[in-house]
């Protein structure tokens, strides 16, 4: 039974409906079926006390480039999502960490999506034939900075208008969902079980316990209805994939066995969406539009009308479970207001009709937030390539890793398939 | 607060009553704005001529106080603002100053007075049951029809021997004698009343009801006798329940004393501080009066709506009497002054394109309709209701004075906000959608050796 979602009525007269021509533009070209991970790997993810952010990238970056059976003078080019100043600035940092001895890198930093974004730039970089090999890689290194929620909220921003942190971002969708939809703290705790269940089958998680319902209900808040098992943890990590041409991609390491970028969309909206209760999409605190915009371009550009029948693996943002639950909707993975029902029947296990977050999310990894876009899609190409030990999710043919970042402001979709 | 919690805390004779105490959050001017919001209910801020701000407890020792709250009311440019301060008799010595301005400036008609007041007594002392916080609004204009007039004023100039504080070397205001202070504060407040009276050709029986400063019950009662007023005039329902409350003291006492006034009844207003002002006024329109005091939460609402401390602790943390580390995040005094009309006066924009209501000015664009610059200012409500929430537990990566209510606010006629609330009791329970809320300006931090003011929202405690 689809809810009917309640029109949220401001008080605003004289409202003039002016025709929206913004939004996301279809390309007549694009750059779909052009690119191919030909390598991938990531690092262990966790509380790494013992290892530098040049630790991260350089294991992570080396694992890559023997997957794919090259050397990193192979290398033409390279993306890096960093989010934080103190993971480091520039390309420049990237190079200290790398020694790729003057090639061209970048720094890409688009919240959350920063990591998927260098992704994306990184696949511009080969279709294009600017480069034949490039790297798409992230690294974030936040327990030097301490374990207690994201540093940094005090050097930016604005003096007075409130930043609240980000799990009390998405609590007030949370308070507003429960309003609408009629879920509860378990529906949230059911996404957080699910997650660190099959996160336990993941080598390199940071968290490899299950927990349950009852556990996650008595845990110590964060930001009300949001306890401590809502929330992703604070955690370290790097993730690196290799990318060329379609046409070049067989003579890699893995043959014909690569994989191919079948659409990359990022969609941004407002830093602040509590000023903005209607815009052509509208925040209501019940479903996030950049998701919305960025899902519906990807899947046109993937050539995909049926998203819960087409993706058979999808590496959710479930920076809180929240996030979870509302971006399964916006995915279209169902529809709106029904994501906790369909949890519940098992729709999104690891064996489900469309198994969502199979490595355990930021749940059980944690979000190292340059990282993670390149983390979800490492996962993502493992289970395409049917190599994802102990976890690997049947006949997984079309996967897809999605982040949300800021206030609920940047979306990234990436969709990856088989060669064939 | 209740006094015993005092007792309590430093095993002191109980002592009975109650005192008010602001909020970590507030300080003397953010009071005066409240007090200032609420006498201007009804009146356009923008029809006044000047802003006389009187108080002893200065936020800043060099900065204009007035011209920052005359911003924050949404006052005119061109009207003259100043600060009375260091003495207690501040509040009435701007009325005096007010009267002759508006006699001598044939351009000023009408001066609004604030006088706020937040005393820090140091703890485990006899002042820590008297010292308490307030502020109060008097709106003095010239007109042919008044609610109450100004008829006179007298003021002396006396030194004494105390109380003082320092500036820089002192956290706390010190005295020398209290007996002597005693003795110069009754020899000078009965002499200026009674020159006030003389010079009017006046009794004691003619005088109605006297509001006069008092730090001490007793003391209020023996100038009383020693001024010959009837039972009941001079006003003494302050002290016990709200405490000493500096500056506004006197005036609070006449804000009361107006509540139910006899026809006709001749009033003195007097205050005291190194010399005294007493100021005699008389009760014009009592219909006026009543209509004044009817929109207006006045002394008795302020005071219903006040919520009661539990427990001393949580006193020595709202007068920051506790060391203890504290939020601080980017500050930039340009950006106050750049975006003041958002910030200060609560400003937001409206798209001439397709109506919409948008906060905060900075933008350019239309969110609705996408429309670039074709925005016209529009002063938002300063109520609201909350369209979703959270209890925020991590305050900039630390856990600071938590959880703090983030409240996202549909402002009544447009508007959408998020503000963090204030003053809420037990907000698991509390906070809710739907819950209506009034807007207050706070305090938020002071970061960069400034006051980051903004607003904040509290549960609507009946401001109109």
């Amino acid at each position: 039974m689809k809810v009917p979602i309640l029109s949220i009525i401001i008080g605003v007269v004289d409202q003039k409906e002016v025709e929206n021509k913004g939004g996301i533009k279809m390309v007549k070209k694009g750059i779909a079926n052009q690119v191919a991970i030909i390598g991938c790997d990531m690092t262990k993810y966790g509380e790494l006390w013992d290892k530098s952010q040049y630790d991260l990238l350089f294991e992570a970056v080396q694992g890559a480039t023997k997957d794919a059976g090259i050397v990193k003078d192979d290398i033409d080019a390279a993306w890096c999502g960093i989010f934080y100043y103190f993971t480091g600035m520039s390309g420049a940092t990237v190079e200290d960490m790398l020694r790729l001895d003057g090639k061209p890198v970048t720094r890409t930093e688009n919240y959350c999506a920063s990591g998927m974004d260098a992704f994306r730039n990184a696949c511009f970089g080969v279709a294009s034939g600017a480069y034949d090999v490039v790297l798409a890689c992230g690294v974030e290194k936040l327990m030097d900075e301490g374990s207690s929620g994201l540093p940094g909220f005090k050097i930016f921003g604005h003096p007075v208008l409130p930043i609240p942190s980000a799990p009390a971002m998405f609590s007030m969708a949370a308070t507003r969902s429960f309003h609408e939809y009629g879920w509860n703290k378990e529906d949230l705790a059911r996404v957080a079980v699910k997650n660190h269940d099959n996160g336990s089958y993941h080598p390199k998680a940071h968290f490899r316990s299950k927990i349950t319902i009852d556990q996650a209900l008595r845990a110590p808040m964060i930001a009300d209805p949001l306890g401590r098992f809502d929330c992703c943890a604070m955690s370290d990590g790097s993730a690196a994939l290799i990318l060329t041409r379609v046409e070049d991609a067989p003579s890699y390491a893995h043959g014909d066995d690569y994989i191919v970028v079948k659409a990359n969309a990022i969609s941004c909206y407002t830093n602040t969406p509590w000023y903005v209760p209607q815009g052509a999409v509208g925040c209501d605190f019940t479903h996030f539009p950049a998701t919305e915009k960025a899902a519906a371009a990807a899947y046109k550009e993937a050539g995909i009308t049926d998203p819960r029948k087409e993706i058979d693996l999808a590496e959710v943002h479930d920076c809180f479970t929240i996030t979870e639950l509302l971006n399964c909707q916006d995915l279209q993975f169902c529809d709106r207001g029904q994501a906790a029902e369909e949890l519940k029947n098992g729709t999104f296990n690891w064996d489900g009709e469309t198994a969502v977050n199979p490595s355990g999310g930021l749940k059980s990894f944690g979000h190292p937030i340059g990282s993670t876009g390149c983390r979800m899609l490492t996962e993502v190409t493992k289970h395409l390539q049917n190599r994802a030990e102990g976890r690997q999710v049947p006949d997984a043919k079309i996967g897809l890793g999605h982040n949300l970042g800021g206030a609920f402001s940047v979306c990234s979709v990436s969709i990856l398939g088989q060669a064939k | 607060m209740p006094r015993d919690l005092i007792s309590k805390a430093w095993d002191f004779p109980a002592v009975p009553g109650t005192k008010a105490v602001a909020s970590a959050d507030e300080d003397s001017i953010t009071m005066a704005v409240e007090a200032g919001l609420d006498c201007l209910v009804g009146i356009d801020p923008k029809s006044i001529d000047g802003l006389y701000y009187a108080t002893t407890t200065q936020v800043y020792t060099e900065k204009d106080s007035a011209s920052l709250i005359a911003t924050v009311l949404d006052m005119r440019e061109d009207i003259i603002t100043t600060d009375f301060t260091d003495s207690l008799k501040a509040g009435t010595t701007a009325v005096c100053r007010a009267v002759d301005t508006i006699k001598a400036n044939k351009d000023i008609k009408s001066i609004l007075i604030l006088a706020a007041d937040t005393r820090k007594p140091e703890p485990s002392t006899m002042w820590e049951f008297g010292f308490a916080d307030g502020a109060a609004a008097l709106l003095v204009a010239e007109g042919d029809v008044l609610p109450v007039s100004i008829e006179d004023y007298y003021s002396i100039s006396a030194n004494s021997t105390g109380p003082w504080k320092r500036t820089e070397k002192d956290s706390f205001i010190r005295t020398f004698e209290v007996k002597v202070d005693a003795r110069i504060y009754s020899e000078n407040i009965t002499k200026v009343m009674s020159e006030l009276l003389k010079r009017n050709n006046l009794q004691p029986g003619d005088i109605g009801a006297a509001a006069y400063y008092y730090n001490n019950p007793r003391l209020h009662g023996r100038i009383a006798k020693m001024m010959k007023f009837a039972g009941g005039v001079a006003q003494n329902s302050v002290f016990f329940q709200l405490g000493d409350l500096g500056t506004p003291m006197s005036f609070i006492l006449l804000i009361s004393a107006l509540r139910r006034p006899k026809p006709d009844a001749k009033v003195i207003l007097a205050g005291f501080g190194d010399g005294a002002d007493a100021i005699l006024l008389q009760v014009r329109d009592r219909a006026m009066l009543k209509d004044v005091n009817k929109n207006r939460m006045g002394v008795s609402a302020h005071q219903k709506s006040m919520i009661t401390l539990n427990n001393y602790d949580w006193y020595l943390e709202n007068k920051e009497l506790l060391e203890k580390d504290r939020y601080s995040r980017k500050s930039s005094a340009v950006i106050h002054w750049r975006e003041a009309p958002s910030l200060y006066k609560m400003y937001g924009i409206k798209c001439t394109n397709c109506g919409t209501i948008q906060y905060p000015q900075q933008f350019r664009s239309c969110y609705k309709c996408r429309a670039d610059d074709q925005f016209e200012p529009v002063k938002l409500s300063l109520k609201g209701t909350i369209f979703t929430y959270t209890l925020d537990h991590l305050v900039g990566g630390n856990y600071y004075d938590t959880p703090v209510p983030r409240c996202v606010i549909d402002l009544d006629g447009g508007g959408r906000i998020l503000l963090n609330m204030t003053e809420i009791e037990k907000p698991q329970e509390n906070v809710q959608i739907g819950m209506r809320v009034e807007l207050v300006f706070r305090k938020q931090h002071e970061s960069a050796d400034f006051v980051n003011y903004y607003w904040s929202c509290r549960p609507e405690r009946g401001r109109k």
